[in-house]
């Protein structure tokens, strides 16, 4: 059935040059989830009472799904129909893709999570927001370091002082209307 | 259930909606549902999902409140973005948002916004009142069907939603499996066994379905984006003249028929699983394009009115149709809808087809603030547009940080655990990969969020049944529902590859002009007759 509708020109997979590494892994991992499902779906245990179908049916028909659909795609990627990436607004498909900047953002995310506790979330948020728009090419540092501060703070007051989320307030313990 | 009753319980609704509270908690919704609508990489259902545990200090009415402004604000500001957002590319591949663009690269920038805001105020409003007048009917009809039928409409809706909500059938139907294998990570709800939990604590009470939702939409989006950013100025075409002027006599002339069929396009299709808005506008533009006559046709991939009228107002429309199923069935059929179903199951009431019977209050006060919603949403987008494109100009950088910042503040707020930023870190990073492989989003949240009720109600029919799967499709209404839901999954899928190929064409006809001057009338007019030429076999 989808074979046929892949085939379809203008459709949304693309026969585009290059050697898809990324897309087949991508691929295999949905069939490994899969398989992942049954092998650890075997361990689910079943009340002996159970009156229907039991904890275990269920899971199994999804795990077929994704071995089924996955090998599909396998298929499909090793035929050279490939993915159409996603378009947006802020997105220039033409150049290579950023990896450094990926990695950059993954990792100051990371370690946000990290500093929450330590540190309470307004601190913990800036440096968020401060590293992330430095990763992605905002100059000058100070605007940047500015905006960070007052963003934080800023949210910190809305949701932690007048909506009552109970964010670690860090610095400003004490201080009143930021929460804590 | 007769419609007087229904009409002063709409009355009713109009009470609670029209409290000054609720008209600012309305409001609040309107406007930043129209400022994410505007700026790229956020959507509706990523601003629902993120609002979520940060508003749990609100009572139900008024987060509800929030969140259908929010729905309707996001249809409202999209248009605004496709037509004054100058980014090469982009636009062509969504043929809806190329006649608008066009319009303002020729200097007609304010009367497409004007005929944008008043199509969808009109289309909004008259698909209110049918969502009004259809919706109770539908629920009378849903609370006498039982588990049998539903697992019947639920597996059409997986079917749909996984196929038609992306490009690719067999990446939309791994991301939803994804979003089911996701839903069954803790307890099973029925007999309190662990279920892919690996012995860890953290996953015995399974995975946000919030978390997912902030990581997929967010997360994701800011990383593919970042992976990806186009650098350089962010080009706004510039709107000229107060805005009383934009609709003149002749626009107002050719725009009217369009907001009208648009609406009676959107309507139908947005209540039915047939991909949501999407479909709903490439309808209403391609028989937009064939009724238009002599000049007006000619205009057809440079900016013509029709092309921006039409779709606008068929969006708007599918965006109230998807309610119907939602609010009657419990049944989410795009990413936003589905959002508002976890929306009230965080609040406790309960989806599904008693929705209408046992919080009558609370859906006739959602709808009234939709009527509400929309009146606020046609001053806030002709005479304030100014504003939204002042946003629109917000540097990217900072966007996407500011992006991350929520999503974080978000996943932060589930638990207030900062293992589950780790988690929203982990499943960023999938979505990220899923964009970059043209794997989409929505499928996989509906399955998240339709997969546990789906599992019980099919454990359900088959306790009933004592197990024999051939019940599943032995009651009539079930039948039914199966065989008329599968002809409308054929068509709709026949439709979306006519609608890629459409695409295809016209794109392609619409950027030649631009190169070569002398033979614009020659490829203008071609597509329009090989259009004509297809529709007649259908």
């Amino acid at each position: 059935m989808s074979t046929s509708v892949q085939n379809a020109p203008g459709s949304g997979t693309d026969t585009a040059p290059g050697r898809p590494i990324g897309e087949l892994v991508f691929a295999l991992l949905i069939v490994s989830i899969g398989v992942l499902g049954f092998v650890a779906g075997a361990g689910i245990q079943t009340p002996p009472s159970a009156s229907d179908i039991g904890p275990r049916a269920f899971p199994f028909a999804v795990s077929a799904l994704l071995v089924l659909v996955g090998a599909g795609l396998v298929l499909q990627v090793l035929r050279g129909h490939r993915g159409a990436a996603d378009e947006g607004e802020d997105v220039d498909l033409e150049t290579g893709t950023d990896w450094a900047t990926v990695g950059k953002l993954a990792g100051i995310v990371l370690l946000h999570a990290f500093l929450i506790v330590p540190l309470g979330w307004p601190v913990a948020a800036a440096v968020l927001f401060f590293g992330a728009a430095w990763s992605l090419g905002a100059r000058p540092w100070w605007r940047n370091l500015v905006t960070a501060i007052v963003l934080a703070l800023v949210l910190q007051f809305v949701f932690g002082g007048l909506l009552g989320v109970s964010l670690p307030p860090g610095f400003l313990e004490g201080i009143g209307g930021f929460g804590g | 259930m007769g419609s007087v009753d229904n009409f002063f319980l709409l009355m009713e609704g109009f009470t609670t909606a029209l409290q000054p509270m609720y008209l600012l908690y309305a409001l609040g919704g309107v406007l930043v549902g129209t400022a994410v609508g505007v700026l790229p990489g956020i959507g509706p259902a990523m601003t629902v999902a993120l609002l979520m545990p940060i508003t749990y200090t609100l009572e139900p009415t008024a987060a509800i409140i929030v969140f259908a402004g929010i729905y309707y604000g996001g249809m409202y500001g999209g248009s605004t973005t496709s037509i004054l957002l100058n980014t090469p590319g982009e636009s062509a591949s969504i043929v809806t948002a190329l006649e608008g663009n066009k319009m303002a690269k020729a200097g007609r920038g304010a009367a497409a916004l004007a005929t944008a805001a008043v199509g969808s105020f009109v289309a909004g409003t008259i698909a209110t009142v049918l969502l009004s007048f259809v919706a109770p009917y539908v629920a009378a009809f849903a609370v006498q069907i039982g588990p049998v039928e539903y697992v019947a409409l639920m597996v059409v809706a997986f079917l749909t939603v996984g196929a038609l909500l992306g490009s690719s059938v067999l990446r939309g139907l791994a991301s939803l499996g994804l979003g089911l294998f996701i839903a069954l990570v803790g307890f099973d709800s029925l007999t309190a066994q662990q279920r892919y939990t690996f012995g860890s604590p953290f996953l015995a009470d399974g995975i946000d379905v919030v978390l997912v939702a902030v990581a997929l939409f967010a997360v994701g989006e800011a990383l593919y984006v970042g992976s990806r950013l186009r650098h350089g100025p962010i080009k706004v075409i510039p709107v000229t003249g107060g805005w009383t002027t934009w609709l003149r006599k002749d626009d107002l002339r050719r725009s009217w028929r369009p907001w009208l069929r648009g609406t009676f396009i959107g309507f139908p299709v947005g209540t039915i699983p047939a991909g949501g808005a999407d479909v709903a506008t490439f309808l209403s533009y391609a028989s937009e394009r064939r009724l238009a006559k002599g000049e007006n046709k000619k205009q057809f991939g440079k900016g013509a009115i029709e092309g921006v009228a039409g779709p606008e107002a068929a969006n708007n429309a599918a965006a109230a149709g998807v309610l119907v199923p939602l609010l009657t069935l419990g049944i989410p059929t795009t990413a936003t809808a589905a959002m508002m179903l976890v929306a009230f199951q965080r609040y406790q009431i309960p989806v599904g087809p008693q929705l209408f019977e046992s919080n009558s209050a609370l859906v006739w006060a959602l709808i009234a603030s939709l009527y509400v919603g929309n009146l606020m949403l046609l001053v806030l987008n002709l005479p304030l547009v100014g504003i939204w494109v002042k946003i629109l100009q917000i540097p990217r950088p900072y966007l996407y940080a500011g992006i991350l910042v929520f999503a974080v503040l978000g996943a932060f707020s589930v638990n207030f655990t900062p293992i589950d930023v780790i988690i929203l870190l982990v499943v960023g990073i999938l979505g990220f990969f899923m964009r970059r492989f043209g794997y989409p989003i929505a499928p996989m949240v509906v399955g998240l969020i339709l997969g546990p009720i789906f599992e019980s109600q099919l454990r359900r029919s088959l306790a009933i049944s004592q197990g024999d799967p051939v019940a599943l499709v032995q009651s009539p209404i079930a039948a039914t529902i199966y065989v008329v839901l599968l002809v409308i999954f054929a068509l709709s899928l026949l439709l979306k590859r006519r609608q890629r190929q459409f695409e295809a064409m016209v794109a392609a006809n619409a950027d030649a002009p631009d190169v070569v001057r002398g033979t614009v009338q020659s490829s203008g007019t071609t597509p329009a007759v090989s259009i004509r030429r297809e529709d007649t076999d259908r």
